[in-house]
Parts: structure tokens; sequence; C-alpha cells
């Protein structure tokens, strides 16, 4: 299943030493340092298991396309994955059924909607595009297989193939998101009305709750972005995530649709796909070079990390990561990587 | 400078602490980290008695205290008597804790290897280095690799033995992963009778490295035990003349 060589225990081993070693540590401590005082936004409380998130937890991570990893802060907490997820069951579907297939289910339009708007297209009655609530739901009901419990454990390997190793739903957090999902419900319904989503919807709105409350870290974060970075293979375990075809319309879409209604800004200023969650993760993805993964549980008014979107801004205008980046005079993030010897 | 064996037994603290010396009197002010946190000693070679020492590099990888608390002053017993306010020449040794309980503590918990890294950094600003001289632990470990990924210098020792010679073989390998810009060999504890001239073109013949030292199998070093440090003891001694001589060109 591997398309490259995998990186032998000694090139993973001498890699950790040099990212230990690297001045980029340094720089990702200042940020961390840096907005360790930004302390704006409320932690997400529409279920308890994430009003009870700390508000100071700040995690840094960085992956790149070649498995070097760099964190810094609370990079091993775990938080619910949240609307994170979304772009990855979207692939799930893409492979599932083809890119029309599911283009006739939901759209690739931006919505200036909340991402929990009871609202379709009045054309096409689909869903506007796969990051918004009615989107993802109707991406989860394209998923395969034989029945639910198959469903979900592809749903789960399929993130297990991006993180690198085995993840898990938070029981707590899943039994909280079905016990208020009206909204979701209602969209469901209304999708099922238009044929939008199949007669197995109900259990899709399951499937969407569970892969809402997958736990992971800032960490995983940063290596599900390095593996799309990495044209769809985790460059740990070089095991494919996603056929390469489907990569460019993931990260298009988070381009386009994955920061709610600051998406537009989002790619104006910052220039990065990305996607982020109310449990407080971001991702953001450098295409060919590296994933960034951010978790800070203070939300904005749109439902952003606060402290996520600084970092990301930050680190895009000091190495110039905007991928419409025509001047070539800023600090190279690669150099940084490399061990800095004593002096 | 990471100085280092791949097995234990070698010479190694030894050579690094008569080197530290050396080039300290040479005029530089010179920092000697022992980061073999799993079997100290260094602190013995420099008559640093364990109840004198109050703060190791332990504490500082545990975030008990900053790293030039750990920091000894050792200028006095290892060089003479120096102006106190003369900056050069200076020798500070930072050890490792010879207390079980400590030695435990990490291998139970382990500790961030960057932190060292940082260690590192911090000394050489903080005290002004000229030299720092890394001692390590035989063998592959992560101080052993994050000394060589940040070192200008790598020094490996070696007998001349057939374990020490395959098991060079190995950590060569991971410094020229690690893109080390000087590895230099120094072979130790050569038996009178072995032909040098040809054990060095063996060596340097097998390893693409220059071997910039051989000190002969000593009787004088073995009954001085790691009491002190040879070169003032026997300063006119063969085996102190070859490390003058490994001395100057480690620091060219």
């Amino acid at each position: 299943m591997s398309q490259d060589t995998s990186p032998d225990e000694l090139e993973l081993l001498v890699g950790r030493m040099r990212s230990a070693a690297a001045p980029l540590r340094g720089t990702l401590g200042r940020l961390h340092e840096q907005f360790c005082n930004l302390r704006d936004g409320t932690v997400a409380n529409y279920i308890p298991e994430l009003a009870k998130a700390d508000p100071e937890w700040f995690g840094i991570s960085l992956v790149t396309a070649d498995g070097q990893a760099f964190d810094v802060g609370d990079s091993d907490v775990k938080f619910s994955i949240q609307s994170v997820s979304k772009p990855f069951v979207f692939g799930l579907a893409l492979e599932d059924h083809g890119l029309e297939q599911v283009l006739a289910r939901v759209g690739v339009e931006p919505t200036g909607d909340a991402f929990n708007a009871i609202v379709l297209d009045e054309l096409s009655n689909r869903p506007f595009n796969p990051m918004v609530n009615a989107g993802a739901i109707a991406t989860a009901d394209l998923v395969n297989g034989a029945d639910y419990p198959e469903r979900v454990g592809r749903m789960l390997e399929m993130f297990a193939r991006y993180a690198g190793h085995e993840v898990f739903v938070d029981n707590k957090v899943f039994l909280s998101e079905r016990a208020t999902g009206h909204r979701n419900r209602a969209i469901g319904h209304l999708m099922r009305n238009f044929g939008m989503v199949s007669e197995h919807f109900e259990e899709s709105l399951e499937l969407y709750f569970q892969q809402c409350s997958i736990l992971v870290t800032c960490r995983d974060l940063a290596m599900i972005g390095a593996t799309l970075a990495n044209g769809g293979v985790n460059p740990v375990t070089s095991v494919r995530a996603i056929e390469a075809r489907y990569v460019k319309y993931l990260l298009s879409a988070m381009l386009t649709c994955g920061m709610y209604d600051h998406a537009g800004e989002w790619a104006f200023r910052i220039g990065l796909p990305a996607k982020s969650g109310v449990g407080g993760g971001i991702v953001a993805v450098v295409p060919g070079r590296m994933g960034i993964g951010v978790f800070s549980p203070r939300l904005d008014a749109k439902g952003n990390s606060v402290r996520g979107v600084q970092v990301c801004a930050e680190l895009s205008r000091l190495f110039g990561l905007h991928i419409f980046e025509a001047v070539g005079d800023h600090q190279s993030l690669e150099a940084q990587m490399q061990p800095q010897r004593l002096h | 400078m990471a100085i280092h064996s791949f097995r234990g037994g070698t010479g190694k603290s030894n050579t690094t602490a008569n080197l530290a010396v050396l080039i300290a009197r040479a005029g530089f002010r010179v920092g000697v980290v022992d980061t073999d946190i799993h079997s100290p000693g260094i602190h013995v070679i420099f008559n640093r008695r364990p109840d004198s020492i109050r703060h190791t590099l332990n504490d500082y990888l545990h975030g008990r205290c900053p790293i030039g608390e750990a920091a000894y002053d050792v200028t006095e017993s290892a060089i003479g008597r120096v102006a106190a306010d003369d900056e050069r020449p200076r020798i500070f040794l930072i050890p490792s804790s010879i207390q079980a309980g400590e030695i435990a503590r990490v291998l139970r918990e382990g500790y961030d290897v960057a932190r060292l890294n940082d260690g590192f950094q911090e000394l050489i600003r903080g005290l002004a280095l000229d030299y720092l001289l890394i001692d390590t632990h035989p063998g592959v470990n992560e101080e052993t690799l994050l000394s060589i990924a940040i070192a200008n210098v790598f020094l490996l020792i070696m007998r001349p033995d057939k374990q020490d010679l395959q098991g060079t073989a190995v950590t060569l390998e991971l410094a020229r992963r690690l893109e080390v810009e000087r590895i230099l060999v120094v072979l130790n504890k050569i038996p009178a009778a072995m032909d040098r001239a040809l054990l060095r073109e063996q060596v340097e013949a097998a390893y693409r490295v220059p071997v910039i030292g051989m000190l002969p199998l000593s009787n004088e070093m073995a009954e001085v035990a790691s009491g002190g440090i040879f070169v003032n003891s026997y300063p006119e001694h063969r085996f102190a003349r070859e490390l003058v001589r490994i001395a100057d060109q480690v620091r060219k």
C-alpha cells in the first residue's frame, strides 16, 4: 500500500534529533509565549464536555512532508476533532463514489451563513459545501458499508491512516452530541425531503456524531495535515490515506470553505487550506511542505480558535507560506529545521 | 565537541578531562558536561566530591534549576591558581547525579532531549565558553545523538579491540547521517607490541576518518585509576605528550 520507501528506523531517530536541535523549536516556542497572553474568545459550551476544556490549553505542532515533527506546549492534550473531521469524510465519500456522484449531493460553494444553518441551495437543493453541517451529514451519508458498524469502522480506519495510529471516539462527547443534535437532525430530515440523503440517513447522523467525537491531539492534526501536504501519503508510516487525485479537492474545499464565515478573509490574508473545529483545533496545510496543527479551546464569534488563527497568520507572514506568495525574500522555514551547530 | 565511544572502558572520560585541562591551559574558557546520566563519572577525575555538588544536570533536565546553577568552576583544582578577575583560563564542570534515586528517576520518567540542547546553548552563552566538551554515554542513545547533531567536532575514542572496531562503524553511520562537520578518531590503550603504523592505516582505511592520536596502554594511567588529571601528575609522560598533540589538533 505504500508508495514511497518507508523512512527506516535510523532515519526516524536521526529526524527526532534534528528536530530537537533545530532553531524552529525556538521560533515556535516564542510564538507560543507571545500568544499565551492572548485570552480573547470563549470556550464552546453547547455540550458540557466541551465546556470542561481548560481555556489555557495551547499547543502548536508542525510536521513536514518528510516526517520531521516539532511540538510546543500542550501538543499531546486530547480533544474532540469536531468539524476538522469534515474534509476527510468528504475524501472518503469521493473514494467511495467518485467526484460527480458526490457533487450531485453536495456543492462546493462557500456560504456566508453559519455552519449550522438549516439552509440548502435553492436551485439544486444541495447543501452548500462539505464543511457546513448539512454538507458534512450528506457526505457521511455517502460513506459505504454493509451496516452501521462497518461504516463507523471504515471511517475510523480512514482517520487512522491519516494520523498514523488508531484513533478513538470519546463516548461522552458522542452521547452529548446526539442528545443535543436537534438542528442536525432537522437538516437531515430536510435533505431527505429533497433526496440529498438516502433512507439510512438517520444512521448517517449517528456516524456524523461519531466522527465529531473522535479524540485527537494537535500533533495528530499536524500529522493529518502533513499527509495531505505529502500528496495523501502519511510521511512517517508511508501508508496512503487517500487517492492522490482527490487531494486537490480536499485542499480546495478547505481553502474556500474551511474556516466558517472567516474563510474568504482567511484565503485572502493567510492563503492556506485549513479547517477549524469548535473543539479548539485548527489544521493548516502548506502543500508539498508541511502540516500545521494548533490547539486552543477559546473560540471567536465565528467558531474559530482565537490563538489558532493568530498562530497560523503569524507563521504564514513570517515564512511567506501563502500559496500565492510572489515575494521570495521571507525567512526560510526549512532552513530553521536544520540543526544549529553550537558556536 | 562531543566525545564518544561505542563501548565502555575505552578511556573516554579520562581523555575528555585531560583534553579539557590542556585546552584551558592554552588560554581558553572550557566547559565539560557529563551527559552520561546512566553512569556518570567524570566528576571523579576532577576530584569533585558528590557532597560538594548541590545541583546537577539532572536538576536542570527536570526543570528544577537553570543550567548555570549546575556549573562548577573547577579551575583551581584542575589547572591551578588563577587570579580571581582573570577570565581565562577557566574550566567549568557540569556533572550528572551519582545518586541512585536520580538515575532511577531519569530511567522511569525520561526527559525532553531538546532541553539538553537548550542547556548547551545556555552554557555557552552564560559562561562565555570558548569550548564545550560533551562527555557522552557509550553506545547509541538520545543524549549522544543529540550531542552529535549539534557538535562541530565529533571525537571517537576506541581501543584496538575487535568489539570497539565493529561498534565504531555503527556510530560513524549515525554521525554521517547527522552530518557532523569533523569526525576524528583517537586510539587508546594500544599495547606496546602492536604495530602502530599498521593500526593507524587499517583504521583510517576502514572508516575514512583521520586518526589524530594514538595513546599507549599505560601502567601509570591505570595506577592513577581516575583519581586525578593525568597530565598534571605526569606532564612529561609519553601519554601526556600524545594528549598535548591531540589537543592541538582538536583546537585547529
